[in-house]
Order: C-alpha cells, then structure tokens, then sequence
C-alpha cells in the first residue's frame, strides 16, 4: 500500500519535472535546426552550380590556350585562330544556326467543357512563353527559339494584341519552343511537379513536352543593334 | 513524522530525476542541431573555395583574351581585330557603356495587415523578367541587374529569398536593373497604362525610374563553352 502511494508521488514528481524542463526550453532556446536544413539545400545547389561553371570555364581556358599558342606560330595561324575565336562568339551570340539534344515544347488553346467560363483569361499568354524560356534557361539551355524566332540577350516576346511578337515578328499559336541543352534537364524543370507545365495543363491548355536527339534552333534573323552602345574602357 | 520527510524526499528525487532526464534528452538535440549547423559550415566554406577558384579561371580567361586581342592589334590582322570585338560586345563579352536608364524595385515597404498574402507585395522573378522584358521590346540594347550582365542564356530565378542570375550569381533586393538604350521609349513602354509598373504599383511594389546619360554594364563572365549545341550549316561567314 505504501509503496504504491510512493511510487506514483515519484511518478507525478518525475512529469513535474520533465514538464518543468520542456517549458524552460521552449521560452529559451530558438530553433537553428529547422533554417540550417534549408540552408544546407541551397548551399549544396550552389555549390553544384559552381562546380559546374568552374569545369566550363577550365575548358575555356583550354580552348583560349590553344588559340593563343596557334596564333604566336605565324602570321596565318593568328588569322585562322581570331576567326575561330570569333566563330565561337557569334555562335554564343546567336547569330549561327545550331543543333543538337534537347526538348521541343509545343502549347496550343484547347477550347474545354470544363475550361473556366472565360477562356480568354486562361489562354497562352506573353508571360507564360517569358516563364517558360526562363524555366529553360535555368535548366541550362544552350540556344532557344519560340515558333522559329532565336531567342538572344535582347529578344522580347511581348503581346501586341491580339497576337505576340518575338524579336518584333508576329507569331501565333501554336507556340513551340525549342531548346538545345541536356534534354532531361530540360524536361524535368519544366514537367516539375507543381511547375508552369502543370499550372498551364491545369488550365486547359494543351502542353506535349518531346524529348528530341536533334532540335535545331536557328540564328538570330535581325541585325543585332548597338545604336546607343559603346566599348567602355576604364577611365571613361 | 517519518512518512512526510519521506514524501518530501521522494518528490525532491523525483523531480531531479525528471530533470536530468530531459536534460539528457536535450544535449542529443542539440548535438543534431550542431550537426547541421556544422554541415552549413562546411558548405559554406567550400562554395567560397570554388568561387575562388572559378575566379582565378576567370582571370585567366581575361588575360588569354587580352593576348589574343595583343596579337590581332597588329596591323594585319585590323579587320579581324574590329570584327572580334564587335562580336564580343554582341555576345555580351565586354564592358559597355550609352545612355540608357536605371530602374530600382524593391519589395513593398507596407507593414502587412493580417490575413494579408504577403507573397504580394514581394517582388518574385517574374516580375523582374516582365519589367526586363518590357525594357527589351522597347530597343534595349543591353542589359544588367545588380551588376550582373544578362546574356542570351541568362536566367533569373528566385531560389528562397534569392535571386539566382546567370546560373550562380546571389542577388538580394533591392534590385537595380540598367539598359542602354533610348531612354524615352524605355521608360514610356514601363510607364505604359496598365502596364507593367502600373500592375507593381497596385501591389505597393516599391520602384524608381531614373534617365541616364551614360550607364555602365559589366561584362559577363560565366562560362562560354557549350556542350549540347553545335553550329550547323555554312562554314565562315561574315
């Protein structure tokens, strides 16, 4: 009978103090570990990226050892690596045709039963190409177009209603964009779970997303403009 | 007598008991919670060291272009060295300078009311993307945000309260993006009713458009080589 009556006093007592200590700690102690979790994610992105951008540049700078030591060889050789050299920027300028891997996303109205009662709200839109382009960029796309257009540094694509320009060219539906990159780099941030390819299905609009062994994305049509630019050069 | 120093006793143990028991369960936590921590710390150290080493590459890169450049300025070589550089200012390669305007956007400065979303008075990537995108379709001819030069492969995405630009570069508000280009058209096209800056202000988006006689943009710096993309067609043209 007694040891019972102490045993529970203990047991009460023994709570008393757990729940004395858990209220201590609450009031006390901030919580770290939640943020450095998110903290850990986005550093381990960042250094992927990095690692990424460092082994690219490591090949420029092969790339630009070669030229350098072909063009001290003579006066023939200088010419033929400066045309590479600028070969290899008018191609990252966008003014080559290019080919390769990649994904090749095509965007069409569908007109629904169940579509929303305005159909015009959730039609394809300006933003929607801009997002998309941008998706792909991130993923890493080499060279893009929309309906054909190359998509370089100064492209809009911008709605003039009712149709949208690219690169001051009217395009119309249906939208394809091609993109050269790792093709399932591509495809997966678009197709992300929750991501714009989904947002856009969810809205009625019909979205097939290809994974291609070639796309082609052709060059740059128009004259790049520098009207108002200059070479800046320190002390200016 | 006996009995109640006894159950005095028993409750002075017991909460002691409990105590240390929570105590022990605490310093696990906390050794967890250092991990973690410890585990930020270590990234965090090693994204400094490769971006001291892909700098040092960058360097590199700079210096070999600027032997290359040495080279081609001999005389014979004029024409090529004017065409090398205006292919470079069209991929995005060099400083360059014009006049142009500089736009300042920030997220809004309203105290948030509750029940407010506040993800509507942040500024997102899209924003960004509609506002350069505005700037582009009215003849920018160039463009940077935070100093970072966007070229044709250039992303802008928010990753948590960042910006991630050009696949590595952090950005944090505010955010000032410079164009070159004809001032007039560029900032009528943002000042466009019901246009894009119409739609931030709704929001309490903090923003400022100012006319520049002469703007600045960098250089981009990232990596150049593609992996996927290969030229096809005609060999050299120019």
């Amino acid at each position: 009978m007694k040891g019972m009556k102490h045993g529970s006093i203990v047991l009460v007592a023994i709570i008393l103090g757990v729940l004395l200590a858990l209220q201590f700690r609450v009031s006390s102690e901030p919580q770290p570990a939640v943020a450095s979790g998110e903290r850990a994610r986005e550093l381990t992105n960042e250094l992927s990226e990095l690692r990424k951008e460092k082994q690219s540049l490591a090949l420029d700078v092969a790339d630009l050892e070669e030229r350098v030591m072909t063009a001290r060889q003579g006066i023939g050789q200088a010419e033929a690596a400066i045309i590479n050299e600028i070969e290899k920027h008018r191609v990252l300028a966008g003014l080559t045709d290019v080919a390769g891997p990649g994904v090749e996303i095509i965007l069409q109205n569908v007109r629904r039963s169940e579509q929303p009662a305005d159909a015009a709200v959730f039609s394809i839109r300006d933003e929607e190409l801009v997002m998309l382009v941008n998706e792909l960029r991130g993923a890493g796309a080499e060279a893009i177009a929309v309906n054909g257009q190359r998509i370089i540094s100064t492209s809009e694509i911008r709605l003039a209603f009712p149709f949208i320009n690219v690169n001051l060219i009217r395009i119309s539906p249906p939208y394809t964009v091609s993109a050269i990159g790792d093709p399932e780099a591509l495809r997966n941030m678009v197709e992300l779970s929750g991501g714009l390819v989904e947002i856009l299905r969810d809205w009625g609009i019909d979205v097939q997303v290809e994974v291609l062994d070639e796309v082609i994305v052709p060059a740059y049509q128009g004259t790049i403009r520098l009207e108002y630019t200059s070479l800046y050069k320190e002390g200016d | 007598m006996t009995g109640k120093k006894s159950y005095v006793a028993l409750v002075v143990v017991g909460l002691l008991l409990g105590l240390m028991l929570s105590m022990q369960f605490r310093v696990t936590r906390e050794n967890t919670a250092n991990m973690s921590v410890e585990r930020v710390r270590q990234l965090a150290s090693e994204v400094e060291q490769t971006a001291l080493k892909r700098d040092t590459l960058r360097d590199r890169i700079d210096e070999l272009r600027k032997e290359l450049d040495e080279i081609a300025a001999l005389a014979r070589h004029d024409r090529l060295r004017g065409e090398l550089e205006l292919v470079r200012m069209r991929a995005g390669l060099l400083p360059v300078t014009g006049p142009g305007i500089e736009v300042t956007l920030n997220d809004s400065a309203l105290p948030l009311q509750p029940g407010q979303n506040p993800n509507w008075y942040i500024l997102h990537d899209e924003d960004l993307l509609m506002v350069l995108n505005e700037l582009k379709a009215a003849g920018a001819e160039a463009v940077a945000i935070n100093g970072e030069r966007l070229v044709s492969t250039s992303e802008v995405r928010c990753i948590g309260p960042a910006v991630l630009v050009n696949k590595t570069k952090r950005l944090s508000p505010p955010y000032v993006i410079t164009a070159v280009g004809y001032s007039e058209t560029m900032i009528s096209a943002l000042k466009m009713r019901g246009g894009v800056l119409d739609t931030l202000e709704y929001r309490n988006i903090q923003f400022s458009v100012k006319k520049l006689n002469k703007v600045v943009l960098p250089a981009y710096t990232g990596p150049t080589g593609w992996r996927y993309a290969q030229r096809v067609g005609e060999g050299v043209t120019h």
